[in-house]
């Protein structure tokens, strides 16, 4: 949706544009150009480092692949120039996938140094083969003709450029604000949780990867017009160093940072190239490397957020605090009706979760022996016992997050055990944490709206394109906003996420997890952190979503309140479940009360005095 | 038969001083998790250092020296003034400061030094002619200086207190600070022992391998792609891998293309990333969840 | 993006246009191109950092020098000459950015440069479409191949491929072995010796590479010393050459051994050292100008380049390739001397020399010969007690 800040600022882009080359002399014309060439695969980068996490330090690999297959094409094969280009973005594309697929399992810096790698691939590869021209490369590149205009000039190329750049940077923009760009928001800042609120980070981010591979075939493609010559030197390690100083420089993820940090780093360059010499007679040239190492450090250390924090900073100076966000709380609801019906929901009563010898071992420690439960729909589970018990262990493996050593999860028949989370959610099931897994870059509602990625369907493209989106960003931010209401958050939800007390977050969480519409529901101490009013506020809305053929299963601490509130109760101790029914039955089970208090079960006083205890705690 | 055995022979030179360097990523990012991309400026400049040192009057174990300790210095400064002060040191952060310290040194080098390689004097001994195979007296040396650098590391980590608790910190930071060992100067230590040795590796490479202001790059990233074969945590894998690789450069330049030389290293680190993470040699790591 | 971001980039533009009106300069003023009162200019774009270094240096050295003995005797017909030299960083498009600013900026009147192949490849579009005469200093013939207005100093490899048949034909080796370097400098050598051997018998029996900035030669020598041919063929420059060179030795390779027109400076004789007795290469007749004859055309030229080499840079002397820099500002400025800065004017001048005897060897160019040299350019030239000797003159 173009706003008005975005117009403005479009505007002024294009004004600089066309006045630029008009007034700047002409070898400062000739840096913009390499500028607003790299600014396209700058902002590639940017989007991949900042959207999706990865660092690539091989960008330079995709660059040179565009610009050899456009080269090859319009020279060797006397291709049209357009259409050689799609060409040639295409197979940058199809590098990209099937290099992604084996390197974007890697964990950070095992994709840096890969892709540093695949940089060095690439070279030796051009450098060795006869197709691609040997060392000399392939030269003699004619420059674009458009209506028998030929763009050779400096700022007739400047202004070739330009609507490129535009619309590169507004697809960048509109991929960051679409859910795409929600779902791996929400990855960098929790990457357990968004997998299990159904979003497949390894998918989500190829295709980042092969976007931002897209992006810098297209400026290798200019580039190899421009300068008419390209050679296995295209590919080389210092002009993806470049890449990524502009990406940085800028603020990575920040679409028109990009831009600003493309333009930064050539002018730098230039800048030093003439300053350095003076500086240090005798030195030419590459020097102005210090500048690049030197900047990257500081911004690192000082300034992590590139120039647009500097000029957030600045911002935030200048401005009056906004005044707060929250629209006050919500009164409580006295209703007690169903709520979050699902057609097709599985029969209430039926199975929905299987779990079978469900085992974890860590080395020597044993830390769940043989679980074996079922949940069913439209109940209350609860699963109690003593710290280090090990619930939060079996939560993991029920959802995903941590593989069994041995035994089966089975959702609705569907084998989920060793599988990664974000399946779990496509089988309707969540969870939420012990530990908060807060998306801290993110307000209330837009956590919530990261709830509703499965229930929506655009991806990449149609978030590019934005207008096809729109309907469905509509749709999801209403279910969101109707979630929020129903946890009683409406009133704080544009406030970002980190700001919100403790027992506050809990409830995001849960609207978040509510979000995706489950059958099944894991929830890890709902109630910590929360007011007694508040836990009668929750547990009201649990008993609505039971009613509404929810199943849920509920780690708490507060005994009581879970005695009371559950259908049935498991008991952990030291991994193992050692008992299993309705609460009156648990209440008074001589192995829970000796787990809680530690007494051994041949002990006769002891028992009696446990016995007792455990009257005491049903009278209150 | 001796061109084998040749061949072999200089890839052990060669793997020997990816070897050393492999142990310095090992020793950084077994107490930060950080990779030093600046691990190979280290050696290009200790080689540097030393020539100059030589070449303004200084008997050659005196400029060794002398360019030992400066890099070592170098590597404890940069983790101070660069490392130390960053709040939130993510993967993206890491891979980018150490990135920006690693053209900075070698902006300097190229300033101080100019662009051409440059060898230091090489060490004293005569060549030998064993089996067929030629070898040089370096190549001697530089196999036996590893091999001492590489039991001092192995006796440090696994017999001496200092590095035991070094360990301890990558293992269990809370822990072991609990116990009072300190994770800012155990870092600041891993840095050290990182400058100390990739410094060695550079100057008994020197002679026979030429440096230059940027041929730390590629003994950065081969020494990486070693240290990669250990699991990036430990030693003896990082050594091994150091040497298997120099090994089988030196084969596949020799029996298949020389051109494809330096592609040996990046093939063997995508297939190793993507087959066994964890490394050749390495423990299979469990996630921490 | 909000209305902050929008100011963000406002003032982001703001300061990016304040930035680029300080550092606004004159346009060069608005000589036209007849403009005949004016400075001569000529500008230079030189490998001077980066792989090219050993070229661009020794060359960036010698025209400055002739820039100043020019100027000192009264310019070109009354006419200061100024040098523009540009680093192109031994990169393509460094060479491009650098030609484009001597084109549109300081409107130079003649274009030298690069010291390499890449680069100069690079700059020849830019050169003709400019239409501005440019005289290359480096190796490749594909660099003058077709082209009206690119001109180059340095002998093509061709010619020292002749010169190496020619002795192998005389010694009656009938199988080479070649080391080459894999940047373009050694493309297509083998291909070229192999056409030019096989009306004598003469056959490549094995081809290896080496990276420009390679070290370890192991694996490469080991193979050559496999293939026992008559003669083994380094091609490429130092310091890879020289180590290469070393590593033939130490290596224990047998057959004689040749080197190419790349080894022709001192940096060569520092990294093979004691290596590098016995070998034969075809270089420029400036390493062993006192050597020559008394009545080679050549000796005068270059005993005066030599000597005020040395006498403008103390401790130094002059490599083939401030040689072929030499020679490309002689050529200029004589055709700058005898029609003026007309473009169209100095480019049919230049192709029209005959006879000039430079320091590479005495040109003589033609409508189909943008090089001018042939294989009577080089002398055989050996290295005794690490100097070097000539073999044969070659005339």
């Amino acid at each position: 949706m173009p706003r008005r800040g975005d117009v403005i600022g479009l505007g002024l882009f294009v004004v600089f544009c066309v006045v630029f080359p008009l007034v700047a002399p002409g070898s400062l014309v000739n840096v913009g150009v390499y500028a607003m060439i790299y600014a396209i695969a700058a902002t590639g980068l940017s989007l991949l480092m900042g959207l999706a996490g990865q660092v690539s330090l091989g960008h330079a690999a995709f660059f040179a692949i565009g610009a050899y297959a456009q080269a090859i094409l319009v020279t060797r094969y006397d291709l049209y120039g357009v259409l050689a280009a799609v060409v040639a973005v295409v197979i940058a594309m199809v590098v990209a996938l099937l290099v992604g697929i084996p390197l974007l399992r890697l964990r950070g810096h095992y994709l840096a140094l890969a892709t540093l790698g695949l940089g060095i691939i690439v070279t030796v590869l051009a450098t060795e083969s006869e197709f691609t021209g040997g060392t000399s490369g392939i030269y003699g590149i004619g420059k674009p003709e458009f209506n028998s205009r030929t763009y050779d000039s400096p700022q007739e190329f400047f202004w070739l450029l330009t609507p490129f750049v535009v619309v590169a940077v507004l697809l960048a923009r509109n991929v960051v604000q679409s859910r795409i760009g929600r779902a791996l928001g929400a990855v960098n800042d929790s990457e357990v949780a968004a997998e299990t609120l159904g979003v497949d980070t390894f998918r989500l981010r190829l295709q980042v990867f092969v976007l931002s591979a897209a992006y810098a075939a297209v400026s290798g493609i200019f580039f190899a017009h421009w300068l008419a010559v390209v050679n296995p030197n295209t590919a080389n390690f210092p002009l993806s160093v470049k890449f990524l100083l502009m990406a940085v420089l800028g603020g990575l993820g920040t679409v028109w940072g990009a831009v600003i940090g493309a333009f930064g780093v050539e002018f730098l360059d230039e800048g030093m190239r003439e300053l350095i010499p003076v500086l240090v007679p005798g030195a030419v040239g590459e020097v102005q490397l210090i500048g690049f190492g030197v900047v990257l450090v500081v911004i690192v250390v000082f300034l992590p957020g590139g120039l647009h924090q500097a000029w957030r900073m600045v911002l935030a100076r200048v401005r009056r605090p906004s005044g707060d966000v929250s629209e006050g709380r919500a009164e409580a609801t006295e209703d007690d009706s169903p709520v979050m019906v699902r057609e097709g929901r599985p029969v209430a009563g039926s199975v929905l979760l299987e779990v079978r010898g469900l085992t974890k071992q860590f080395g020597g420690v044993t830390a769940v022996d043989d679980v074996t439960l079922d949940v069913r729909a439209g109940e209350i589970l609860a699963l109690i016992g003593p710290n280090g018990a090990g619930k939060t262990t079996c939560f993991n493996m029920v959802s995903g997050v941590l593989a069994p050593t041995s035994g089966t999860v089975k959702l609705n028949g569907v084998r989920t055990d060793g599988r990664k989370p974000h399946i779990f959610a496509q089988l309707r099931a969540t969870r939420t944490f012990q530990n908060l897994q807060v998306f801290r870059s993110a307000t209330v509602l837009g956590n919530v709206m990261v709830g509703r990625h499965l229930r929506a369907r655009s991806g990449l493209l149609r978030g590019m394109l934005v207008l096809p989106a729109r309907a469905e960003e509509r749709a999801v931010a209403d279910a969101a906003y109707e979630v929020v209401r129903l946890v009683g958050l409406e009133g704080e939800r544009h406030r970002p996420a980190g700001e919100l007390p403790f027992g506050r977050q809990r409830l995001m969480e849960l609207a978040r997890a509510l979000a995706v519409e489950p059958d099944l529901l894991l929830l890890d101490e709902p109630m910590a952190g929360l007011s007694s009013s508040e836990r009668r506020a929750l547990a009201r809305l649990l008993r609505r979503l039971r009613a509404g053929g929810m199943g849920i299963v509920l780690v708490e601490h507060d005994v009581e309140a879970v005695l009371a509130l559950a259908d049935r109760v498991a008991v952990l101790d030291d991994g193992r479940l050692i008992a299993l029914g309705s609460p009156e039955e648990i209440r008074t089970d001589p192995a829970v009360v000796a787990a809680y208090l530690g007494v051994d079960e041949d002990d006769t006083a002891a028992r009696a005095a446990a016995r007792e205890l455990a009257a005491q705690v049903e009278e209150t | 038969m001796s061109d084998l055995l040749q061949l072999i022979f200089s890839g052990l030179s060669i793997g020997a001083v990816y070897a050393l360097i492999a142990v310095g990523f090992v020793a950084i990012f077994t107490v930060s998790e950080v990779i030093n991309l600046a691990q190979g400026e280290f050696a290009a400049l200790a080689g540097l250092v030393a020539i100059s040192a030589v070449g303004s009057g200084m008997p050659l174990p005196v400029a060794l020296v002398v360019a030992i300790a400066t890099v070592t210095v170098v590597a404890v400064v940069m983790e101070r003034v660069t490392v130390a002060p960053v709040k939130r040191l993510t993967t993206l952060t890491s891979i980018i400061l150490t990135l920006g310290v690693s053209t900075v040194l070698k902006a300097l080098m190229l300033l101080i030094w100019g662009p051409e390689g440059k060898g230091l004097t090489p060490f004293p001994g005569g060549d030998l002619l064993v089996f067929g195979v030629s070898i040089r007296a370096q190549e001697l040396w530089i196999l036996g200086i590893a091999a001492v650098v590489a039991a001092a590391v192995w006796w440090f980590y696994e017999r001496t207190i200092v590095g035991k608790a070094l360990r301890a910190c990558s293992e269990q930071p809370i822990a072991a600070r609990l116990v009072g060992i300190s994770p800012k100067l155990a870092t600041m230590l891993a840095f050290g022992i990182a400058g100390l040795v990739g410094a060695i590796a550079g100057v008994i490479a020197s002679p026979v391998y030429f440096s230059s202001w940027d041929s730390g790059l590629s003994l950065g990233l081969k020494g990486f792609v070693a240290a990669t074969l250990g699991g990036l945590v430990s030693i003896r894998g990082a050594l091994l891998g150091g040497v298997l690789l120099g090994v089988l450069e030196s084969l596949v330049a020799g029996y298949v293309d020389t051109g494809l030389r330096d592609a040996v290293a990046f093939v063997l680190l995508i297939v190793v990333l993507v087959v066994r993470p964890a490394g050749v040699f390495g423990r299979h790591a469990e996630a921490r969840v | 993006m909000g209305p902050r971001n929008a100011r963000r980039l406002a003032a982001g533009f703001a300061v990016l246009a304040l930035g680029l009106t300080a550092c606004a300069e004159d346009a060069g003023g608005d000589s036209t191109a007849e403009d005949q009162s004016g400075p001569i200019k000529i500008g230079a774009v030189l490998d001077i950092t980066g792989a090219g270094a050993t070229l661009g240096v020794p060359e960036r050295k010698t025209l400055e020098m002739l820039a100043k003995q020019v100027t000192a005797a009264g310019g070109i017909g009354g006419r200061a000459v100024e040098l523009v030299i540009e680093d192109n960083q031994s990169t393509e498009d460094g060479a491009a950015k650098a030609v484009n600013k001597l084109v549109s900026q300081d409107k130079v009147d003649l274009i030298i440069g690069a010291s390499r192949t890449g680069p100069s490849l690079a700059m020849r579009p830019i050169a003709e479409s400019a239409k501005i005469p440019m005289i290359s200093l480096a190796a490749n013939a594909k660099i003058v191949d077709g082209s009206q207005w690119v001109f180059k100093t340095a002998q093509n490899d061709k010619v020292v491929l002749e010169d190496i048949v020619d002795q192998a034909v005389a010694k009656g080796w009938k199988s080479i072995a070649l080391i080459r370097d894999s940047s373009g400098f050694g493309e297509g050598i083998g291909e070229m010796l192999t056409e030019l051997g096989a009306p004598q018998g003469i056959k490549v029996v094995r081809t290896e590479k080496f990276a420009p900035d390679a070290t370890d030669f192991t694996a490469q020598m080991v193979n050559i010393r496999n293939a026992k041919a008559d003669a083994n063929l380094i091609w490429g420059i130092p310091p890879a050459a020289g180590l290469a060179q070393k590593a033939y030795k130490q290596l224990g390779v047998t057959g004689a051994v040749i080197q190419s027109h790349g080894i022709g400076n001192q940096a060569f004789l520092d990294s093979a050292g004691p290596s590098a007795d016995g070998l034969t290469a075809p270089l420029g007749r400036l390493l062993v100008a006192d050597q020559l004859t008394a009545d080679d055309p050549q000796k005068k030229v270059i005993e005066k380049f030599v000597a005020d080499y040395k006498a403008a840079y103390p401790g130094e002397s002059p490599s083939t390739f401030a040689g072929h820099a030499y020679d490309a500002f002689q050529l200029a400025v004589t055709a700058l001397g005898q029609v003026g800065t007309d473009g169209q004017k100095l480019r049919d001048q230049l192709e029209g020399v005959k006879g000039f005897a430079g320091v590479s060897g005495v040109f003589t160019m033609s409508a189909t010969d943008h090089s001018g040299l042939d294989k009577h350019a080089l002398a055989i030239v050996t290295v005794e007690n690490g100097a070097w000797k000539l073999l044969d003159a070659n005339r």
